[in-house]
């Protein structure tokens, strides 16, 4: 066929399809000129009349024959049939609401919950990073040898070394991804605090991204870079540059372009705008950030420590590179380093993809919502399956009649399908309004702890994906109930009123085991939801080393523009002391990093005095975690004084440098000897122990780490440390907000009160991950649970109809209603137990993928078994009581006539 | 076959038709009657399968409809030939005669003798 014929073929199959009706009329009276004109011919040529008309009839082959054979040919035969089949089917299910409501309702729930996890998993896990060629992003982490795998931050030393030398990389920037990045904006309306973000100079090469206005970084913007706001060289104040985020450009300038070439004041210090960047930017690591400044690797001291691991490294590998090759040449050029710095010989340093690192963790926890909502789904059609067939066997006659009427069993299939297509797409029209509502409730759930999390919408490809979920479940849901019907023999069917034939019993035994695959697979998510609720729980119990309830924290920058060290060593101290006064505060003080949030400052130590003095074999793995502690910190946070003193008047910069040390570090460093008194050196100074304290665990799941305190007072000339602010109260944190802002506001209106929350919040966020998975897989369990219910009760239910005749006569024969009620219950509870002995093994298989959530808790723990076997007996006992009840109401009279 | 006349070759009936309207348009009774008579009424022409053969030559442009009078002045569907439908009875016909000649060679070979012929066991 040519393109041309093609074309008339199409147009005329539609031209058919939009004037059918023309077309029949048309067809009608061509035909019947055809038998006038054969019928006048044969009457001439000598034919009786009534002769005349039949033989033309019958050379014709009969009119509606020939009709059927012309619409057969106009090719519009399949679409017509479709369309016939359609309205039928919304004829079928709108005479019964009930049905159809239940079905439509449950798809919706299902097709919607998992086009809402589906398209979470989208956004996280399936769409690539929005940079140009993403696959070559790579991020770069150090690691000692001896701890291969493990992903540690990259000193300044290094990241000089491997963005100079090594030839796989087209280009490498540092992020000062270490903790959150403050920066205070001066601006006529007061003082707002935004997030700032330092970068290399080749931050934009990396990423590909130009700014939408103005220039990028430049290398030689570094050096400006070392005075930046958190530097250590204060005296000198050179102005700096700044990016902006396009958010923050059209809130502080309105879009305007001749921002470029401005100058803005961040925390106290001159800084020239030069350039914006595109909308829709955002950083890969962290997201949020307002404005990019250039960070240095300039000669500092940070900068010549190669053992001081702080830095973030993200490049860009060549296009034709493979990340194996670059970590080849990674690794040799690891071992020259190691040569190089001997104070650094036992660093390496390993490449992984970009986007791999930043979806790493949350891909588990995404595939297992993914599993969840699945089941949840397969849930829903077993469950229509379940309610066709018992239609089925109420439309047997139906079928029966239209088969017996000519209906090939291959059109009644159809037909049927055609309804579950029909449900199935209603149903996920309804869906779409389900999954709207869930993908705002899993970005809120998610509340950060999924990274690429931020907004979920309802792309193309996930509607998409959506109807094809629909259509599957169709199929899933409506297959074998469709030829289960294909197979009704009219025959027996139409003969014989009589219900419980073989047939129906086959059918009763295809339902209850549909419904013990329900109970199986609900049960197994009940089991993963109760391990995690477990886990959770667990997690609540830790004992953290600290009382972080009724404590309120917020963070405190004191600019350096505009306080010098000794200015913010006296200020956090003033902050301290003046918050303490106020009604309702037990205690206050600040901190560099708040407790069990995660490492920070993890210095290298050398012990001068005691057993191990001047043994640098005597370390500890990774450093100590080292923090900076103002005002009665460690009171607010409710630790212990176990040995010696605390921080106090004496310690001041003049002072010689004094520590706390936690418990575990003092027995490790120190055995046999009394800590007090002891020396050591970590982070420069030379240092003197005057006091233990009570451990503190690192995080929130629960395992302590070696710490030594320093005292703000004294180490306040090393850096801004931007100390969070600790209040303990003693009633609820948000009680003395207004009067902790106030107090802030009297010692300067230009400081921010930043980020304010209770120390458990805090500490919460870093098991908001499974906090999240818990509430979501609690959610599909709950339905899941409601679906095999529902399961349970519809088959009871049919069961106790079909056998309403049996338990007339068992009543008429005397029998108990508590007898009937018990058959009935029981028959409920054998289909449950299957389905619990099924789900047993289910969930022994598929607790193996929740194993990284879990905490303190084994798979298959005995008490959450039973737990979740108890609660689906009595869900199921419920359901199974309302039609064990009707078997009892059961008139022996009515039944049996 | 005991009736002289003969069934339609399997799709030679949509080239007859072609031929039919080659000479002018025509209605579906007076096509069917023309290749009747045209064939000395050898030709059997189902009236019943002329009407999808015409809907299926439509679809493909080989012919367009028009409704006229007739000279009974009863009104008709009319099928008239395009240019498509003119260059397929071409390439029918060029088919068809090769094809008739091939079939007139070998019914013509006058049968072997008897001994070449293959002895049945």
């Amino acid at each position: 066929m040519s393109i041309l014929s093609i074309v008339t073929d199409i147009v005329e199959r539609i031209r058919a399809l939009l004037f059918r009706r023309s077309a029949e009329r048309e067809l009608a009276e061509e035909l019947r000129f055809h038998v006038d004109m054969e019928e006048d011919y044969r009457r001439r040529s000598g034919a009786s009349d009534a002769d005349a008309r039949r033989d033309s009839l019958i050379a014709l082959g009969g009119i509606e024959r020939v009709k059927d054979d012309v619409r057969d040919a106009r090719g519009t035969r399949v679409i017509e049939d479709g369309v016939g089949d359609v309205a039928y089917a919304a004829r079928v299910l709108a005479r019964s609401p009930g049905f159809t409501t239940v079905a439509i309702l449950t798809l919706a729930v299902g097709i919607g919950g998992t086009t809402a996890v589906f398209s979470a998993v989208d956004a996280v896990l399936l769409q690539p990073l929005p940079y140009s060629q993403p696959g070559q992003l790579v991020r770069l982490y150090q690691h000692d040898v001896n701890e291969p795998g493990s992903r540690g931050f990259v000193t300044p030393v290094h990241y000089a070394q491997y963005r100079d030398h090594m030839a796989s990389f087209a280009a490498a920037a540092a992020i000062s991804t270490y903790g959150e990045v403050g920066g205070d904006i001066v601006t006529p309306g007061g003082v707002e605090r935004v997030r700032l973000l330092k970068v290399g100079a080749d931050y934009l090469d990396v990423l590909r991204v130009p700014p939408a206005i103005g220039r990028g970084f430049q290398r030689r913007d570094e050096e400006y870079g070392s005075r930046s706001p958190s530097g250590r060289n204060e005296a000198d104040r050179g102005a700096s540059v700044v990016l902006l985020s396009h958010a923050l450009w059209a809130e502080r300038f309105a879009s305007d372009p001749s921002a470029v070439g401005r100058t803005l004041t961040i925390n106290g210090a001159p800084y020239v705008v030069i350039g914006v960047m595109p909308q829709g930017f955002h950083d890969p690591v962290v997201p949020g950030i307002d404005a990019w400044i250039p960070m240095s690797a300039a000669p500092g001291r940070d900068a010549q420590n190669a053992d001081n691991h702080y830095l973030g490294v993200i490049a860009r590998l060549r296009p034709e590179t493979s990340i194996e090759r670059a970590q080849a040449e990674l690794d040799a050029l690891s071992e020259r380093l190691a040569q190089q710095f001997p104070d650094a010989k036992t660093i390496r340093a390993s490449l992984y993809p970009l986007k791999q690192d930043i979806v790493g963790a949350s891909s588990r926890a995404l595939q297992l919502m993914f599993g969840a909502a699945l089941v949840v789904l397969v849930l829903v059609c077993v469950n229509l399956a379940n309610l066709l067939l018992v239609r089925g066997s109420e439309r047997e006659r139906e079928f029966a009649l239209r088969a017996a009427l000519g209906a090939q069993r291959s059109r009644l299939v159809r037909q049927l399908l055609v309804e579950s297509v029909v449900l199935a797409i209603v149903g996920d029209v309804a869906a779409i309004g389900v999954a709207r509502v869930a993908m705002s409730a899993i970005v809120a759930l998610a509340g950060g702890a999924i990274p690429r999390l931020a907004q979920l919408s309802l792309e193309p490809r996930v509607l998409a994906f959506s109807l094809g979920l629909a259509t599957a479940s169709a199929i899933g849901f409506g297959l074998l109930p469709a030829l289960r019907a294909g197979r009704v023999d009219p025959n027996e069917t139409l003969r014989g009123e009589s219900r419980a034939s073989t047939s129906d019993i086959a059918r009763g035994r295809l339902r209850s085991s549909l419904v013990v695959a329900q109970v199986a697979l609900a049960f197994v998510l009940l089991v993963c939801a109760g391990m995690l609720i477990t886990s959770v729980r667990r997690l609540g119990e830790i004992d953290l080393g600290i009382s972080p309830a009724n404590v309120l924290t917020f963070e405190l920058n004191l600019p350096d523009a505009r306080y010098d060290s000794a200015a913010r060593a006296r200020t956090y101290e003033e902050v301290a002391h003046r918050i303490e006064q106020l009604p309702g505060v037990r205690a206050a003080g600040g901190i560099s990093k708040l407790p069990s949030t995660g490492s920070y400052n993890q210095w290298g130590v050398l012990i001068l005095s005691g057993p191990f003095a001047n043994d640098p074999r005597r370390g500890i793995k990774g450093g100590a975690e080292n923090r900076v502690a103002s005002g009665d910190y460690f009171r607010a946070v409710g630790m212990r004084l176990l040995r010696g003193r605390l921080f106090d008047a004496r310690d001041d910069a003049a002072a010689p440098h004094r520590i706390v040390v936690s418990k575990n570090f003092a027995d490790a460093m120190f055995p046999g000897v009394d800590p007090i008194g002891q020396r050591l050196k970590t982070g420069g100074p030379e240092c003197e122990i005057i006091g233990v304290v009570s451990d503190v665990a690192i995080n929130a799941e629960g395992a302590p780490d070696f710490y030594i305190y320093h005292a703000h007072t004294q180490f306040a000339g090393d850096r801004n440390w931007a100390l969070s602010q600790v209040v303990a109260t003693t009633r609820s944190p948000a009680a003395v907000e207004p009067a902790v802002r106030s107090t802030i506001a009297a010692i300067d209106p230009q400081l921010v009160v930043y980020h304010p929350a209770p120390l458990t919040d805090v500490i919460g966020r870093g098991t908001a991950q499974r906090v999240f998975v818990l509430r979501l897989l609690t959610s599909f369990a709950a339905i899941a649970l409601g679906l095999a219910a529902l399961g349970l009760f519809g088959v009871l239910s049919y069961g106790v109809k079909l056998r309403t005749r049996e338990f007339g006569i068992r009543m008429a024969l005397g029998a108990q209603s508590a007898t009937i009620r018990r058959m009935v219950l029981r028959e409920g509870l054998v289909v449950t137990a299957i389905g619990l002995i099924i789900g047993v093994v289910g969930a022994a298989l598929s607790t193996k993928l929740l194993t990284s959530m879990l905490f303190h808790v084994k798979s298959l723990e005995p008490t959450v078994l039973i737990a979740a076997a108890a609660v689906m007996a009595i869900v199921a006992t419920l359901a199974a009581y309302l039609p064990a009840w009707r078997a009892t109401i059961v008139d022996p009279r009515s039944a049996l006539q | 076959m005991a009736d002289a006349r003969t069934e339609l070759l399997q799709g030679t009936l949509e080239m007859l038709v072609l031929k039919t309207l080659a000479l002018e348009p025509m209605h579906g009774w007076g096509i069917a009657h023309r290749i009747q008579s045209m064939s000395r009424d050898v030709f059997l022409v189902a009236q019943g399968s002329l009407y999808p053969a015409l809907v299926r030559m439509k679809r493909r442009g080989w012919v367009k409809t028009s409704w006229r009078i007739t000279e009974n002045n009863r009104r008709a569907r009319y099928y008239e030939l395009t240019a498509a439908g003119r260059a397929q009875l071409n390439a029918e016909q060029s088919a068809w005669n090769r094809a008739s000649a091939a079939i007139n060679d070998i019914m013509n070979i006058r049968t072997l003798p008897a001994r070449w012929a293959i002895e049945e066991s």
